[in-house]
């Protein structure tokens, strides 16, 4: 009798605790929880940081910040010897374990009050960025630098310059977009081969911070 | 005899199991023994009726070689062990033996990358192999690492190698291995280096002489391309812009 309540008992706690592990976490709690490993590097509004080169990533629309997790994760973005940056990222992109984790924290990123960030370079030359911009930008990137899902291009009015040409340097010696998994990131690494040198890298930036954001 | 928990695979792995073996034998002696005597005593010596504890300073000949010989004997098995230790030391990290390859070994939060000089058998000449999670060597031969860290503390840990050599940022380590077993081994880093230092992780690759030709031979056409790329990363901004 005592061995059948003392069974019935263990049943119940064991029961009980099994239930608890599969309880499901609301999916806000999980985001927010999850972007807490993001924290450290680009802040706690997704303001980036320039001292750990972290982008701002506040507002960015859930389908990119999807897309670049999974080319983290899959080392097709991050994984060339001299990213120190992307050797950052990577390990934080497969610290999402759960199948929902990442969409939960693109989710959860793209929600985040985006802010236009200032320059942090002085202003180069806007009239020779805008023809460079309209010339070979425009088309992925947008008029007003906004963005286009289907040709998987960000928008770009709201990152930071020395962000974007910290990019397109990387961009161009190859360090992003020369993985042959990374299709979007190959189209990018053409154009920025375009661009003559540094000037011209720093003319259409600051051209893509005079647009309206 | 440490093999069947975790694979041995350099040449003086079998040093370091040696020396964790001798440890833990003299150690558990000594632990087993004074575990025994001590429950021993509390069994022998426990409180009965009608007999009255006395106070025993342990001053008395017969009584002090009680404590006497064992602290000697203990002694001598400290000895045993910095003996056997500094052997294991030197012929690990005193020991330079000439390389047959010199690899670079990068460690950074939070990835471990690498160089191998690839056909003309010199690092940074335009034919090196550079590589990010994976190290290929070949199985027989001295290898000479370059361990340096682009950040912080880092520490290179080949747990199958029985290596482990931390990484400040600012120096460059020597140090060698010589691989005696084919296959894949974990790389670690065992210096907390940051939230992503537990998934901080790559593979050393031991492979057959052939193996390891068919893989220079594949990365070394891919190389000069790459080797352009070692440029600036992200500029900061010029002060006061």
């Amino acid at each position: 009798m005592l061995n059948k309540a003392y069974a019935a008992l263990i049943g119940a706690a064991l029961s009980a605790a099994f239930v608890a592990g599969c309880g499901t976490q609301p999916a806000a709690e999980r985001s927010s929880q999850l972007y807490e490993t993001c924290m450290p590097c680009h802040g706690s509004s997704g303001e980036g940081n320039l001292a750990l080169r972290a982008p701002a990533i506040a507002g960015l629309p859930k389908w990119y910040v999807l897309a670049q997790l999974e080319k983290f994760k899959k080392g097709v973005r991050g994984a060339h010897p001299d990213d120190m940056e992307g050797h950052r990222m990577r390990p934080m992109a497969r610290s999402l374990l759960g199948p929902n984790d990442p969409e939960l924290v693109a989710d959860h990123v793209s929600k985040m009050r985006a802010v236009w960030e200032k320059p942090d370079f002085a202003m180069a030359d806007t009239s020779a960025g805008g023809t460079t911009y309209r010339g070979l930008c425009v088309t992925c990137h947008g008029e007003g630098g906004e963005g286009n899902e289907a040709l998987g291009a960000p928008p770009i009015t709201r990152q930071h310059d020395w962000y974007m040409v910290a990019q397109l340097r990387k961009f161009q010696s190859g360090m992003r977009g020369s993985n042959p998994d990374d299709i979007t990131g190959a189209q990018m690494r053409a154009m920025s081969l375009t661009l003559a040198d540094s000037v011209a890298m720093h003319d259409v930036v600051s051209y893509v911070k005079t647009l309206p954001h | 005899m440490l093999d069947h928990l975790i694979a041995s695979a350099a040449s003086f792995s079998g040093d370091v199991d040696g020396l964790f073996v001798l440890i833990t034998v003299l150690v558990g002696v000594w632990f087993i023994a004074a575990e025994a005597m001590f429950f021993w005593l509390i069994f022998r010596f426990r409180a009965k009726d009608g007999e009255k504890a006395q106070y025993v300073t342990g001053k008395e000949k017969h009584l002090k070689k009680w404590i006497n010989i064992p602290h000697a004997l203990v002694l001598v098995c400290d000895v045993v062990i910095i003996v056997a230790a500094i052997r294991v030391w030197v012929t690990i990290k005193q020991t330079l033996p000439p390389a047959d390859r010199t690899v670079r070994v990068v460690a950074q939060q939070w990835a471990w990358t690498f160089a191998d000089p690839g056909p003309d058998q010199k690092l940074d000449t335009p034919d090196d192999i550079r590589t990010t999670d994976e190290l290929h060597v070949e199985v027989g031969k001295t290898y000479h690492f370059l361990l340096e860290s682009k950040d912080v503390v880092h520490s290179f840990f080949v747990p199958a190698f029985r290596l482990k050599q931390d990484a400040d940022p600012g120096r460059i380590y020597t140090g060698w291995f010589k691989p005696t077993k084919t296959g894949s081994y974990d790389i670690l880093c065992a210096e907390i280096c940051g939230i992503g230092h537990g998934v901080m992780g790559a593979l050393l690759v031991v492979d057959t002489p052939e193996a390891f030709q068919a893989w220079e031979q594949a990365h070394a056409a891919e190389t000069p391309a790459e080797a352009a790329s070692a440029t600036e990363s992200t500029p900061a901004p010029a002060a006061g812009q």
